[in-house]
């Protein structure tokens, strides 16, 4: 196969598609079908209104059979559409499918050129006989299959990962659960009610935790961070770091012999400890201690050590007596878990508010973030359900709601994006506290609001029915009265044409939401690309929602974009069938398209070795010589080390340097030899 | 409160007037009170202006009716009763027609019309109106050209209304003077002499 060919004398197809009008309103189609039959090696060229329909794909079919073709070539639109199609087309025809090559005429040409139709024909001319000289050097590849692990991993153990994890072990699959906090539950057990149906946010989540706790198919790893990723779908190595926790489980109690040991969650530990740091999951609001839960109701429920601030003075060893759970010399370890797919659910963070200065966040006492009032609302947070002002600890009785705060925002300060679903909660947070304080008027500035989802828009009228006061207007700024420590809102009531200035005891700013701090480094690990703004890039954004550039890793939840629970859970079970399929299957096909080394003209000097992104290459001894050697699974076909190579001694399949200098030449001399 | 700045010159005064909306220059109650009288949720609009574009009156003249309706949800009492354009609607009902929610836009109008009459707030031409419907039984009442009208058209020269059968008439008094309607347009009237 690596061998120089020697090639029979190639018969080409050509199909040059209309697309209705998408191509044909722009480019000659007759002109360029007619130019094709003038190219050397052509047996056939013939055009047709939508060549991917099946009269198409079958005149693709017949034409093999007809003309006895060696190659095929369709000018229609982008591959990364219908390449698929039209190798099955060539495929059904008795053809090796990588015997295709696709011309884009579309998306490269007609769409952009749409008002210069001489000048889109000679284009497309030209994209004929490049594809064609292409064509006639093709050679039949056989895709290689590779097992897949019949277990996956799933990173981040929010309601998404959650229920992607549950889905997947439902299926009968071994599932990893990585969490990089002490507890799973993320997000939404911060959250005090969801909306529109008001459930109680803990209540609805904390079965799921429990039942991911002690799911049989989940292997679940708290406090734990992906640390290194190695090979491809089917054959993940994942490192895990599972950091120094400082408490002992029951389970790894008895393992080292501690007869009725490990942590029961009593709290003992926690009573004694003396170092008292803010409670991250109540925002800072409340204390913890050194050694902590986040909230009574976490999942597992053992305690952790905050090493950066324990002491060390051993008074949570004491109080743990005969359990012998606390091991303060704890150390991070390592462990690695071969895995056939992976999801990422990475989730978010709020945006830090405070870089909008004129809304005073950080500056003014009585200007919070949306999340801190769900603490304050909560019944299990720091006031126990009252929301009070944090400058007098007086409950409000006029609250503005800032919406848009930090979205929609193209300063290069906020985020250009909408986050989804603040319009919504500021709607529920406005029921809240009509629901609470009476006599209390909760004012929603607002630009548009946006309620899509089953139910919303009924609930935004159910809110407006109960009182909400609605300010169709972006906050422009907010002033703090010194002695009493009110706000003023100034904005401009839009439908009133006219600036508002209103005293309130309290703002709630609902801001925007950006990728965690470490999505960055975990999508870098896996291969997966993001968009501009950071959230992980979806494969196709309409027709592969859940899936990635990279095979075999997944989506799920708001790291791929802004989105609320029900959007989050859909996309996660959504995900967990998606990665299902290749464990199912068994094996997973690869594109046929990595390097082969072409071991009699390989020096065996290993230059490439360090090129190659996917540590695919190795050097063997073979027959007494030192050779380069492909692992075919990890190779992507990037074609790093086949530009580098100084002896030009390896061979990209389907990309091979005589079919591109081929495809170079027939644009550069325009068809003449 | 609207901070108030002491211009000698009147005319300055009104045009540098700060024109910022303030929660205590408003009457929370003042959207209750529309709301009972004119039997309207108004409180659930929500501003999309399906009335203003059905309303006849709105190319003709600077009467936009989702103005009030805002106004009213944000209790610009004062504002909304001594505006002359609050009297510009023809009720002819099509916002109600086609209000999106449900609401009834002309119910408001006719609320807060009531509300301004209720402070001597109205138009000399309604209370004139008033008078001939006292005296007539018509706010148009008939005349000789529209009797000849109606005679070529073969019609009688007056309609089976009070101008056919005035004896009808102490009927309609009584009810104007229950509201007391008469008295009030007399009287104000008489005032603005």
């Amino acid at each position: 196969m690596a061998e120089v060919k020697k090639y029979e004398e190639p018969r080409i197809g050509v199909f040059v598609c209309h697309c209705g009008t998408n191509i044909a309103g722009s480019i000659d189609v007759k002109a360029v079908m007619e130019y094709a039959r003038t190219l050397p090696n052509v047996a056939i060229a013939d055009d047709y209104q939508y060549m991917c329909s099946t009269p198409g794909q079958n005149k693709i079919a017949e034409a093999i059979n007809e003309q006895k073709l060696t190659g095929v070539v369709v000018a229609a639109c982008s591959p990364r559409l219908h390449e698929p199609t039209f190798r099955n087309a060539t495929k059904a025809g008795g053809l090796n499918p990588f015997r295709f090559e696709m011309a884009n005429i579309r998306e490269q040409n007609s769409w952009v050129h749409m008002h210069q139709p001489e000048e889109a024909t000679a284009k497309a001319k030209d994209a004929v006989r490049i594809a064609v000289a292409k064509a006639s050097l093709l050679e039949d590849l056989i895709p290689k299959s590779v097992p897949v692990e019949k277990a996956a991993m799933v990173v981040g153990g929010g309601v998404g990962g959650m229920q992607a994890a549950l889905d997947l072990a439902s299926a009968g699959i071994k599932t990893y659960l990585v969490e990089k906090t002490p507890s799973i539950g993320g997000r939404m057990s911060q959250l005090d009610k969801t909306f529109p149906t008001l459930d109680c946010s803990q209540c609805i989540l904390t079965p799921k935790m429990v039942d991911v706790y002690r799911h049989e198919g989940i292997e679940l790893l708290t406090y734990t961070e992906v640390e290194a990723v190695e090979g491809y779908i089917g054959n993940f190595d994942v490192t895990l770091r599972k950091k120094a926790r400082g408490v002992i489980t029951p389970a790894e109690a008895e393992a080292r012999g501690i007869v009725g040991g490990g942590c029961t969650g009593c709290g003992d530990c926690a009573t004694v400890c003396p170092v008292i740091k803010p409670n991250p999951f109540e925002l800072g609001m409340a204390p913890r201690k050194a050694i902590y839960i986040y909230h009574p109701q976490v999942s597992p429920l053992i305690y952790t050590v905050d090493f950066d601030s324990c002491v060390k003075c051993g008074l949570c060893v004491e109080a743990c007596d005969t359990k012998q759970a606390v091991d303060l010399e704890a150390k991070d370890e390592f462990m690695t878990v071969k895995v056939g797919t992976v999801i990422l659910a990475l989730g978010y963070d709020i945006f830090p508010i405070e870089k909008k200065f004129e809304w005073g966040y950080k500056n003014y006492d009585n200007v919070i973030t949306s999340l801190e009032f769900e603490r304050l609302i909560c019944a299990s947070g720091p006031t126990g359900g009252h929301l009070i002002r944090p400058s007098d600890g007086a409950t409000p009785k006029k609250v503005a709601f800032v919406l848009c705060a930090g979205s929609r925002d193209n300063t290069g300060v906020g985020k250009p994006y909408c986050s989804r679903f603040c319009c919504m909660y500021s709607l529920k947070h406005a029921h809240q506290i009509i629901e609470k304080i009476p006599g209390v008027v909760p004012y929603i500035f607002y630009m548009d609001i946006r309620s899509f989802g089953k139910m919303y828009e009924e609930f935004y009228y159910r809110i407006q029915d109960e009182g909400a006061k609605f300010i169709r207007g972006r906050v422009a700024n907010i002033t703090q009265d010194p002695v009493t420590k009110n706000l003023h809102v100034n904005a401009e009531d839009t439908l009133l044409g006219r600036p508002i200035d209103m005293e309130v005891d309290m703002v709630v700013l609902a801001a925007a939401i950006e990728p965690t701090a470490e999505t960055e480094k975990t999508r870098r690990l896996f291969g997966v690309s993001c968009s501009q703004d950071g959230w992980l890039l979806e494969a196709h954004p309409k027709l592969n929602p859940c899936g990635t550039t990279t095979a075999g890793v997944y989506l799920a939840g708001v790291c791929q974009g802004p989105k609320d629970i029900p959007d989050t859970v859909a996309q996660a079970e959504g995900a967990a069938s998606a990665a299902s399929i290749p464990i199912h299957r068994g094996e997973v096909e690869l594109e046929p398209y990595f390097a082969v080394c072409m071991e009699d003209k390989c020096a065996g000097c290993g230059l490439c070795v360090n090129q190659c992104p996917y540590q695919a290459l190795s050097l063997v001894e073979k027959e007494g010589r030192t050779v380069m050697q492909v692992t075919e699974a990890k190779c992507k076909g990037c074609g790093t080390c086949g530009g580098f190579c100084p002896g030009g001694a390896i061979w990209m399949q389907h990309f091979a340097t005589p079919q591109i200098i081929a495809q170079i030449d027939a644009f550069l001399l325009g068809g003449e030899q | 409160m609207a901070v108030k700045k002491d211009y000698k010159d009147q005319k300055l005064a009104e045009k540098l007037r700060d024109r910022k909306y303030y929660i205590p220059d408003s009457n929370p109650e003042f959207i209750k009170d529309v709301e009972k009288i004119g039997q309207t949720a108004a409180h659930m609009c929500y501003q999309c202006g399906t009335c203003t574009g059905s309303c006849p009156s709105a190319p003709r003249s600077s009467y936009r009716i989702r103005l009030f309706m805002r106004k009213a949800i944000l209790g610009l009492e004062e504002e909304i009763l001594t505006d002359p354009d609050l009297w510009l609607c023809t009720t002819c009902y099509s916002c109600t027609d086609r209000c999106p929610r449900d609401l009834a836009p002309t119910d408001a109008i006719m609320a807060m019309r009531n509300l301004a009459f209720k402070r001597d707030i109205v138009p000399r031409n309604f209370l004139q109106t008033v008078q001939l419907i006292y005296k007539t039984g018509h706010g148009v009442p008939n005349n000789d050209a529209n009797r000849a009208a109606r005679k070529r058209l073969g019609l009688e020269a007056e309609p089976e209304t009070t101008h056919k059968y005035p004896e009808y008439l102490p009927g309609i008094r009584r009810i104007l003077d229950h509201y007391r309607l008469k008295e009030n347009a007399d009287r104000i009237l008489a005032e603005g002499e």
